[in-house]
Order: structure tokens, then sequence, then C-alpha cells
């Protein structure tokens, strides 16, 4: 057996064990995601617009995680209509930087990666770096809705006559928990995959005018940026929509009761 | 005189974030002028005039176009300050290791005098400006949604950048030989460091850094079991990128630290409910608080790990695709890029999972098990 395969099988035990059919669906919302990933990338080789596969893998990718993450049938689904806005909004921030910023492509670091490749690709690689950093945020994304609309439902389930003005105020409350922990499971995730770069750096002497320049760090920090402005975006925007949500909910309620 | 303390404290406390915000903004706009901190010429270009552009191919039929572009500016910084110059550049359309550049924009030179000519290649963009207008975006959002509680997560972020960068001077200055020694314990630094910011000194604290550390302990210890077992079948350090040191440490440690911040964050997460609910009824139970911590980690774990392995998967795109149009398989593409960020994944994944009994057992014991020290304490 591969180690892949083992490690595989070995978290399936462990969320199964511990999260029950809750597990399972975990697992299983990984394994599809990896998919999707895998196919948006067999999509883009065969010339499909990088950045239209890429919204509609997000799309499906959030909607995979949130309903397989979630349990409250009404949050989850506040839950994902807020993160495919969250979504759209970053898309509609990320182009015009990633134009800026140019870092498409491979930089110097990469030559020895990039030996005996042919780089005639005919793929747009700046769409790619739009997809890549769009495709990095999606997990970010969905966690952080999840968390603030289960919040709100739970506090809803508690006190169900709780005002509207309370409950905004509620999802606030809860995004404030969140952010500290949330920025740094961000931080450490990027900043632990590229060790070995920051290493090179360390190693070779760059300076702080060349690291500050240089095409793989600007763009992985970008990706960390765009994944706590999608954090930081999630938490409003989330709240907004379970508050609109729950005075939909009332007023039919009331109108059902004055008939 | 009070009053007057008082009402400049109140608007103090409602606008600091807007003057960050202010003062962020006027700094962004020295980065956009700082051209006369860098010994590099800087090149701003005024016109592009495109020279010639040819069709190309290569030996699986690819097809891009080549682009001669020549780039007039005028340099900005140093001795040939303000100096006219037309700067040739070769591109591919693709642009996947050579860049087309545009007016307005300011590119890094590499400049040779030859016998009192000027002439000079692009070395690189000038990314400066973006990078802090993107931070100065990022930190004003934080600020004045989050306010106190974003400047709390921004300077724990800013701690611990400092003590990552110290500890990789340090690497470098040990040639790489005890990396794993260095992140090990440059882990539990983190951990308490950024605890102590989030949560504060206390007992909660003291429970949440003994999950985090548990759990990610448990995790490498797990991964290295499997490691053994299989051989380490199907693990390709040869493909991990930018690797100057020896491979298999290195990994351990990039994984050690991925996986750290998600574990802290679901032992935060299960410890801080866990918490409040034993507030909320003191009389509950250690095999009630147990339960109510798995149920809590059971639904936090899966979203959990899906942040890590876009965080860790989702880079490999671009690789992944020049693979795949050099007419590689889909199996040795995986191989060579995506296969390290995956078994990544999986091993943060079994250091999530493992982490909620930790987290739910290290609460029971200490909050629900001895109900005498809960009856002293009332």
């Amino acid at each position: 057996m591969g180690t892949i395969t083992a490690l595989g099988l070995l978290l399936l035990v462990c969320m199964v064990a511990v999260g029950g059919t809750q597990g399972l669906q975990a697992w299983l919302s990984l394994i599809f995601n990896f998919g999707a990933l895998f196919f948006a990338m067999v999509l883009m080789a065969f010339h499909f617009s990088p950045v239209l596969v890429t919204l509609i893998t997000g799309i499906i990718v959030l909607a995979m995680t949130i309903f397989l993450g979630g349990s409250d049938s009404d949050s989850t689904m506040v839950a994902f209509y807020a993160s495919v806005v969250v979504l759209i909004l970053l898309v509609i921030l990320i182009i015009p930087i990633e134009h800026w910023a140019q870092i498409q492509g491979f930089g110097q670091e990469d030559s020895e990666d990039l030996e005996g490749m042919s780089t005639v690709l005919g793929i747009s690689y700046l769409n790619v770096a739009i997809s890549t950093a769009i495709l990095s945020t999606l997990g970010a994304i969905a966690e952080a809705a999840i968390a603030i609309a289960a919040g709100l439902a739970e506090i809803l389930e508690q006190h169900p006559k709780i005002t509207l003005k309370n409950l905004q105020g509620a999802g606030f409350r809860v995004g404030k928990q969140i952010i500290g922990t949330t920025f740094n499971t961000l931080f450490f995730g990027f900043f632990g995959g590229f060790l070995a770069l920051f290493i090179w750096f360390a190693g070779v002497h760059y300076s702080m005018g060349e690291i500050l320049n240089d095409k793989i760090l600007v763009s992985e920090i970008l990706m960390v940026l765009f994944s706590m402005i999608s954090v930081i975006g999630t938490i409003p925007l989330t709240t907004w929509a379970m508050v609109t949500f729950e005075r939909e909910k009332r007023r039919r309620l009331s109108k059902s009761k004055q008939e | 005189m009070g009053t007057q303390v008082k009402v400049q404290n109140k608007i103090w406390r409602r606008w600091w974030p807007y003057l960050i915000v202010i003062l962020g903004g006027l700094l962004v706009f020295g980065v956009a002028h700082d051209d006369s901190l860098y010994q590099t010429p800087i090149l701003k270009i005024q016109s592009v005039n495109r020279i010639s552009q040819s069709k190309q191919s290569d030996q699986f039929h690819n097809e891009d176009e080549q682009v001669e572009q020549k780039l007039n500016g005028i340099i900005t910084n140093g001795s040939d300050k303000g100096q006219k110059l037309s700067v040739e550049n070769t591109y591919m359309k693709s642009e996947a290791t050579t860049l087309g550049y545009h007016a307005g924009q300011k590119v890094f030179l590499t400049v040779h005098h030859n016998h009192g000519k000027l002439s000079a290649t692009v070395s690189n963009l000038k990314r400066d400006t973006t990078l802090a207008f993107t931070v100065w975006l990022t930190i004003s959002l934080l600020l004045v949604l989050m306010r106190f509680s974003g400047l709390m997560a921004l300077t724990s972020v800013i701690v611990n950048a400092v003590l990552f960068w110290l500890a990789i001077n340090w690497n470098t200055n040990t040639q790489g030989g005890i990396v794993l020694v260095i992140f090990g314990a440059l882990a539990v630094v983190f951990a308490a460091l950024t605890l102590l910011i989030v949560i504060g000194p206390n007992r909660q604290m003291l429970m949440t850094l003994l999950a985090t550390i548990g759990g990610t302990a448990l995790s490498i210890i797990v991964a290295l079991i499997v490691f053994a077992l299989t051989h380490e079948r199907g693990v390709y350090y040869e493909s991990m990128q930018y690797v100057t040191q020896l491979p298999r440490p290195l990994f351990l440690a990039e994984t050690i630290l991925g996986s750290l911040g998600a574990v802290m964050d679901e032992s935060t997460d299960i410890i801080s409910s866990l918490i409040a609910l034993k507030i909320e009824k003191p009389d509950i139970s250690a095999k009630q608080i147990f339960k109510s911590g798995r149920q809590i980690g059971g639904e936090i774990m899966g979203p959990l790990v899906n942040v890590l392995f876009f965080i860790f998967v989702a880079d490999t795109l671009p690789l992944g695709l020049l693979y795949l149009k050099n007419a590689n398989s889909w199996g040795y593409t995986f191989n060579m890029t995506m296969s390290l960020g995956v078994v990544q994944s999986l091993i943060s994944g079994i250091g999530i999972v493992l982490t909620i009994p930790l987290a739910c057992g290290i609460t029971s014991l200490m909050m629900g098990g001895w109900k005498s020290w809960a009856r002293l304490r009332r």
C-alpha cells in the first residue's frame, strides 16, 4: 500500500471514530475537493478558460464543503449563499490586483524544476495565477461562513425572540472570536508550506528589496492576504445574510398568523 | 477637565482605526515613490513599441506567440537618474517564464556601461507597491470591521512573523542540521505566544496549549509510523520545491508548522465552548463535557481540513499545468506536483481529528472531574 492510501484510510477511520456520519461526510468532502481541483486543472490543460473553470469549481466546492460540513439545514443554506457572494466579490478584487502585480508563472527560484520543459504553452498564466489565488481561498471562505452561520443558528435556537439588531451584534461577536485563531490557521498554513522558500532567501542572502519584489514571495503573500480578506468579508456578509433570512422568516410567520 | 479627557477618549476609541487607515495610505504612497531607496537602477516605462510577433510551437503541438517589445522610459534613481533609455524585451504570450511589460510600470534593470553608452536588460518588475497596497487593504478592513479583536489578530500575526524570520536565520546559521529541533521548539513557542495574545494568561490558555501541542505531536508520530510501515512509497521528496537542505526533515518541519495553526484554531474553539457550557450548567458531568466536545469538534473538523487542503494544494496548479502541457500522464503529474501537498493535508487532517478527543479529555479532566475543586472555587 502506498503512503497516501494508508494515510487517507487512517484519516477515514479517525474521522468516523470521532464524528460518526459527520466524520464520513467530512472525509468525502475532502476527497471530492481533491477530485474537483484535479479536474479543474485538466480542464485548463484542455484550454477551457481558467477563470471560468475556477468560478464554477469554486461554487461546487463551496456547496460540497458547506453542505457536507454543517448540520442545520437553514443555516447551511445561508452560509452557502453568503460564501458565493464573498467568492464573487473576491474575484472582482483578485483580478485587478493580479494584473497589477504580474506574479504569473515561475520565478528564477523555479528554474531547476523547469529544466527540460517546454514553456510554449498557449495558456495565459495570468489567468492561471488568478485561478490559483481564488482556489487557495475556498477552504477559508467555507470555514468562516459555516462558523458564523452555525454560531448564529445556535443563538437563535436559545433566544428565538432576539431582536434583529442584537442578532447582528451577535454575528460580529462570533466573528471577533474566530478572527484571531483563523488568521493563525492561514498564517501557519501558508508559511509552513513555504518554509523551504524562506530558507532559500536566507541562505542565498537576498536583500530586503529583492525579497519584497520577488515574484514567488509576492504571489505567496498575496494569497495569504486574499484569504485573510475573504475571512474578514465573510463575517459581516454571513451575518447580514442570516439577519435577512430571519427577518423574512418572521415576516412570513406574522403574515400567516394574521390570516 | 475630567469630561474633556473622557470626550477625547471617546473620540479616540471611535476613530483610531481610521487614523491607522490614513497613515497606512500615506505609507503606500511613499512605497510607490521609494525608487531612491534601491541601489538597482529602476526604469519607469513611458511607452512600449511592439517590434515583432511570431508563432511558436513545440514537439507537443502546443502553440504560442513570441513577442518582441521595446520599452522606452526614464531611469528614476541612482547615478543615471533622469537618463532616457530603451530596453528590448522578449516574451511568450502565455507568460509562464517571461513577462510582457506595459507603459506606466517600473522595472529593475541590469545596466551595462559600454564605452560610455548605456545598455540594459530588465531583471524584474517592481512589485513592492502592489504588495504594500494589498497589505494596507487587508489591515484597513480588519481594523475597521473588527476593531480591537482585529488589532489583536494582527499583533499575533506580526509577532509570529518576526519569530519565524529569526528561526529561519538560526536554521541558516546551523546549515539546516537541526531544522526539526528548531521548528519543533518554535512551534511550541508560537502556540504559547499566540494563545497568550488571543486568550490571555489563564487556565483556559494552558489547556488549549496542551491540546495544541499534543495534537500536533501526535499527528507527526502517527505520520512517522505510517511512513515506516509503507516505506514512504509514493512520497516524492525530489519533487519538493526550493530545497537547499536535506528534504525529509524540512518536509516534516513544514508539516508541523502548517498544521499547527489549524490544530490551535480547533482546540481554542472546542475548549472555549466547553468552558462556556460549564459556566452555564455547573453540574454537568465530565462524561457529558466529553460528549459535547466531540460534537463541536465533529462539526468543525471537516471545514478545517479543507482549509489546509486548499492552502497546501492549490498553489501547485501552475506547475501541474506545465507538466500536463509537456505531455506527462495524469499520474506522473500528480506525483511530481501535488503528492507532497496531499500527504501534508492528510497528516494535518489526522492531527486535527486526534486533537478533538485530546481537547475534550483535557477539559473534562480539569473542569468536570474534580467536583471538589469546583465547589471550593465557589
